[in-house]
């Protein structure tokens, strides 16, 4: 039995996600940290707008926007996972076994996503700080103005990766689709392949990839005239 | 927003509960829209006849009218089977050897006339109103077959009727049916082109256009995937529709993957829905689901099945 298993019990079967998040929030408030939801089948806003460390596990699929607005808790879903998963998470983790929709990490501002599966278009959009690892494949736009953090992908990666990011950057282990406008490849050094060895290990994904880094081309940082060619492009 | 349903079984028969789960599928995404809930579903081959649903009224009884127009098409070809429901009248006409012509001959008879769905297998049933009402309405979850698609609609563009209820059939070609999830925004462009070679479009409906648009494309001698796939750069807009004729289920995925669809497939079946919860309820045992991509088209053939393809 592990740790998790000792925890409360909040059965999803026939219930509203308003019904499910109202258990939740009641064991927490009574102090509970360990908090398994069963029979979850695929219910949308699961785990949403949760602020204390506590650790909850949903042992099934969840729907749209699972944690997001979450800060500081560690989810784990042990299915697969819809729309916009952790959409504007601040801090915390959360783990998928299966695979995500579109959108998953969209503004993040900090903590950690982790898809074992592979991930849908438009990953990370917009991330503002955090960590967003896809162990899998990811689809059209992933990192579609991304504006801080990390995105690690370790699989193969769909057309207009990272299009009209800003900064941040983007790892990638199999073959890039085709890269988005203002993106370029840059040398990765021994602090980023450290990063990666660390991180990848700690979610127990292993890879014989060697990862390629994308960041900005910073070209579309300034408006300039005399490129206007690649406005018309990136507009 | 929309919901669409599809479900194919590959155990080689006819006698899947097919009714039972689309209407399962489709309870659960009625929040999604229910002005109105419809199915397609392909059941046990009619042929050598001809199966028809024709469009009597949206609202009263329609039972005089029904006789009178089954009189009509008496008169074209013999009638083996006749009933009347609320909204329409269900015909099965035969033994017939060429379909198209006689859909002509009938769709000839009156401007008014509006098939709702024609086929060797395939029928649809549409109303107004939630999936829990339609099975109420017509008891589709009685229903056998091999494969079949659902729709619960979210009216945006236009009015609440049952003409304007999908799925639809692309008028004209037996047995092909489609139900859409987004919006087609050359739509008007699109339907001038069509109305200017004289096709005859029935609804105000945009999704109506990718039956006129699959049908054109088949005519021209592309296979249905390969129609499918041009219709990604032909159509603009969001969209995830699903195309099903007697042989075979696809979808199709805009380029910027902007509506949701999710995929499950097992030894036994493949299922389609807008949201996974749909799959979960429906359908039994540990299956793994994924989200398609942008611009993915998939087809999956129904098995058992001797169907000449064109």
């Amino acid at each position: 039995m592990d740790d998790q298993e000792k925890g409360s019990v909040v059965d999803a079967q026939g219930k509203t996600p308003r019904d499910i998040n109202r258990q939740i929030k009641e064991l927490i408030g009574a102090g509970e940290t360990r908090i398994r939801v069963i029979g979850a089948s695929a219910q949308h806003n699961l785990g949403v707008g949760i602020v204390e460390p506590v650790s909850i596990r949903f042992e099934g699929s969840v729907g749209y926007y699972c944690g997001g607005l979450i800060d500081g808790p560690k989810l784990e879903i042990q299915g697969s996972a819809g729309w916009g998963l952790g959409e504007s998470m601040n801090s915390g983790t959360i783990e998928v076994h299966g695979n995500v929709g579109n959108s998953c990490a969209a503004s993040i501002r900090g903590g950690t996503l982790v898809i074992h599966g592979n991930a849908g278009a438009r990953a990370g959009v917009s991330m503002k700080g955090g960590l967003l690892i896809i162990a899998g494949d990811c689809g059209y736009m992933t990192g579609f103005m991304m504006q801080k953090g990390v995105i690690v992908v370790c699989g193969d990666a769909g057309p207009a990766l990272a299009d009209s990011m800003y900064e941040g950057c983007i790892f990638v282990g199999g073959e890039i689709e085709e890269l988005g406008n203002d993106t370029v490849v840059s040398d990765s050094d021994e602090e980023d392949r450290r990063f990666l060895d660390d991180n990848l290990a700690s979610w127990g994904i292993g890879t014989d990839n060697s990862f390629r880094k994308v960041v900005s081309g910073r070209r579309l940082w300034n408006f300039d005239k005399q490129e206007i060619g690649i406005w018309k492009e990136a507009l | 927003m929309c919901g669409i349903v599809g479900y194919l079984d590959r155990s080689g028969g006819d006698q899947a509960p097919i009714g039972d789960i689309l209407v399962q599928m489709l309870s659960t995404l009625s929040c999604r829209g229910p002005d109105s809930a419809g199915v397609a579903i392909y059941g046990e081959s009619q042929e050598p006849n001809l199966l028809l649903r024709i469009k009597l009224g949206e609202q009263g009884d329609f039972r005089e009218e029904g006789a009178e127009l089954a009189d009509r098409i008496g008169g074209i070809a013999p009638i083996v089977e006749q009933d009347v429901f609320p909204g329409y009248l269900r015909l099965v006409l035969g033994p017939l050897t060429d379909a198209e012509v006689l859909i002509d001959r009938i769709q000839r008879l009156s401007l008014d006339l509006e098939l709702v769905s024609a086929g060797r297998q395939m029928e649809i049933i549409k109303q107004v109103g939630s999936p829990a009402n339609l099975d109420r309405s017509y008891s589709v979850s009685s229903l056998k077959g091999t494969h079949g698609l659902g729709h619960t609609r979210l009216s945006t563009e236009s009015r609440v009727d049952l003409s304007h209820s999908q799925p639809f059939w692309a008028q004209g070609v037996p047995d092909l049916a489609t139900a859409h999830n987004g919006h087609i925004t050359n739509y008007h462009k699109l339907r001038r082109q069509y109305e200017q070679r004289g096709v005859r479009f029935f609804t105000e409906n945009d999704s109506e256009i990718i039956g006129i648009y699959l049908r054109d494309q088949l005519s021209r001698g592309h296979t249905l995937e390969k129609a499918l796939s041009n219709s990604l750069d032909d159509f603009d807009g969001s969209f995830c529709y699903l195309a099903a004729t007697r042989d075979s289920l696809a979808y199709v995925k805009d380029r910027f993957a902007l509506k949701p669809l999710t995929v499950a497939e097992s030894a036994n079946w493949v299922a389609i829905a807008t949201e996974e919860i749909a799959l979960r309820t429906s359908l039994p045992g540990d299956f793994e689901v994924h989200e398609p991509g942008a611009r993915e088209v998939a087809l999956w053939s129904v098995p058992g099945l001797a169907v000449e393809t064109t």
